[in-house]
């Protein structure tokens, strides 16, 4: 029963199941954010109090939401690496990190670029966005100690245990965070609250969210497989698999 | 195990009592950073007491962080942190044991000595005990977390910084319930909630963090 | 019992006794009102503390505002539709101030159950709304009255 869970453990047979994920992935990716784009950014009607500068939030959230959401990509992986001791595990988890960072930047880019006009300034201390900039420092935090390491093995070793801390935290943190806001901003202007929102407006926003999962979710993959070959580039399967492309391309070429 | 516990609590207490530079470092810290604070905002009074309860606070937060980082370095480097994690007993709690002894050296005098620096910052004097009670339970949760991140990084040859870069996202709560404690008491409110959810954490802490130690312990002594 | 498990058993105790103590003391400490804001209907039910700093949030109740005429001192009532709190405040009102709207006052509970304010701040709404959504809204309410 568990030979389909620790066949992840292989090198090869993870790089070529990920080949043949990412060819339909990628196409459905591009296709998903392509239409959702268009969808929220041209056709969407505009808000009433807004206008048009609130399209941004069709980048802003999902960016935000799977930023969140690959941390517990991360940590579950950590718990994986750990509890199994699988290195393929290990790579995921380093693998994640960056992406993680640079979605929750997205993020904080885009909230910024929504807040000046909105709001009238590029930066505010409410509780989501002081959360997502403690959220990139956790995914600056797991890049960092994995580089201080010099043996690859016990670096991933540190970032799970880590990323696992972090997990405990973050609904501590946000909670204290999101209670500290209320305390100081007694509720003059609600500069998040986006629970009513029109049917017309939130079809493409989940349509991005789901675009910007599977973004997630092939970048991740891509980001995997050159981090096998990277790790194994000594063994002999890559060594077939470079040179049965290399006989391709001199085929090609010739 | 009660022998190896209390055998570790005394190794720690005697190496420090031989180093009490160690230990005096992060108070005169304190006071220093203390007293930047007047010196870059201005001797108001009432500016002062404004800011006195995030002052205390951030400065005794950044002051532990300071010690944290030498709490595993000692025994790391002459081999008794090897020693340890190689014997048969449950690694959690002598890491406890170091935690706890470091916490006696720095958060409790950093406690102890917080009514002289609330008195510089122009802080209620109402507030005071809340200031104590707060920092007593906030240093020591200060210090779990702290240990966590010392744990990870004592192996590695550039900790310096990095430890800073780890923990202070998870300071974050803590500070943020240990200053509005005192600030509650400072306006005249009771700052119970907060210093019950203070306690909370370090409670949580103490369940969690020895066994993310142990764990960061074992990494570190395979890596060095 | 088995070296081994018992370590495990003392390890599993140890997590399970001080994350309980965690949960019950956060839950006990957050049972209490920690943001100190009150709708006057608690208000009027004594559940405020008297001479505390505390906030207080409704709706400005339609012609109770009383200017002074010759200080900044105004006065005006503020209501959840279940219960109406007087408020005193010394002080320029903000812009989006205004009767029949939602309003956030910080100060102290006197004796006699009045709000000697020292900050006012006018409440404001997100909603995400095309503006067609709005008028036909506003046409639905103005055809049923």
């Amino acid at each position: 029963m568990w030979t389909w869970f620790h066949k992840f453990g292989s090198p090869p047979w993870l790089y070529s199941i990920a080949g043949s994920i990412l060819r339909w992935l990628v196409p459905i990716t591009v296709i998903l954010l392509a239409v959702g784009a268009v969808w929220g950014l041209l056709y969407a009607p505009p808000d009433f109090r807004q206008g048009n500068s609130y399209r941004i939030m069709f980048v802003h959230v999902p960016a935000s939401v799977v930023a969140l959401a690959g941390y517990y990509v991360m940590a579950t992986a950590g718990a994986v690496s750990l509890i199994w001791r699988m290195k393929m595990a290990d790579i995921a988890l380093r693998s994640c990190a960056p992406i993680g960072a640079m979605l929750t930047f997205l993020g904080l880019l885009s909230g910024a670029v929504w807040g000046k006009p909105t709001w009238g300034t590029w930066w505010v201390w409410d509780a989501r966005v002081t959360s997502m900039l403690v959220l990139f420092f956790l995914y600056v935090g797991i890049i960092a100690l994995y580089e201080a390491f010099d043996n690859e093995e016990l670096a991933g070793k540190a970032c799970a245990v880590l990323s696992l801390v972090g997990t405990v935290n973050i609904p501590i943190i946000y909670k204290s965070v999101d209670w500290w806001y209320s305390l100081h901003q007694p509720a003059s202007i609600k500069f998040t609250e986006d629970s009513t929102m029109d049917g017309s407006m939130l079809r493409p926003l989940l349509l991005m969210i789901v675009a910007f999962y599977c973004l997630f979710a092939s970048s991740l993959l891509l980001y995997m497989r050159s981090e096998i070959l990277r790790r194994e580039s000594s063994t002999n399967w890559v060594r077939k698999l470079v040179l049965a492309k290399a006989g391709q391309g001199s085929a090609n070429a010739v | 195990m009660g022998r190896l516990l209390a055998a570790c609590l005394r190794r720690q207490l005697l190496l420090a009592v031989r180093r009490p530079v160690e230990v005096v470092n992060p108070l005169v810290f304190f006071l220093l950073v203390v007293m930047l604070f007047p010196l870059g905002i201005g001797p108001d009074p009432r500016q002062l007491t404004e800011f006195a309860p995030a002052v205390l606070w951030i400065v005794a937060l950044l002051a532990t962080l300071l010690a944290v980082e030498g709490m595993f370095r000692g025994d790391f480097d002459d081999g008794t942190l090897e020693q340890l994690v190689l014997a048969p007993q449950p690694l959690f709690l002598p890491a406890l044991t170091y935690v706890f002894a470091h916490w006696l050296l720095t958060g409790l005098p950093l406690t102890l000595l917080s009514p002289l620096f609330a008195l510089m910052l122009q802080l209620p004097g109402k507030a005071i005990g809340t200031l104590m009670l707060s920092l007593l339970l906030g240093t020591a949760v200060l210090s779990l977390i702290g240990g966590i991140g010392a744990a990870l990084t004592v192996g590695l040859k550039r900790g310096g910084i990095l430890i800073s870069l780890l923990i202070i996202p998870f300071y974050v709560p803590v500070l943020i319930f240990g200053s509005a404690a005192v600030q509650f008491a400072a306006a005249g409110n009771s700052a119970q909630p907060q210093l019950l959810v203070l306690g909370g954490m370090l409670s949580l802490a103490v369940a969690l963090a020895p066994f993310a130690i142990a764990a960061g312990l074992r990494i570190s002594v395979d890596a060095g | 019992m088995h070296p081994v498990r018992k370590q495990r058993l003392l390890i599993v105790c140890f997590i399970v006794v001080f994350s309980s103590v965690a949960a019950g003391l956060v839950t006990y400490g957050l049972r209490g009102n920690i943001n100190l804001f009150f709708p006057p209907s608690e208000i009027v039910a004594g559940k405020a503390p008297i001479g505390q700093n505390i906030r207080l949030g409704g709706m400005v109740v339609d012609g109770s505002l009383k200017r002074s005429t010759d200080s900044l001192r105004v006065e005006f009532e503020v209501t959840d539709n279940r219960a109406t709190v007087g408020v005193v405040y010394e002080g320029i009102l903000p812009d989006l101030f205004g009767e029949g709207q939602g309003v956030v006052a910080a100060g102290k509970l006197d004796e006699s159950g009045v709000l000697q304010a020292t900050e006012v701040l006018a409440k404001h709404d997100e909603n995400y709304m095309p503006p067609e959504v709005i008028e036909a809204m506003k046409e639905y309410q103005e055809a049923e009255s």
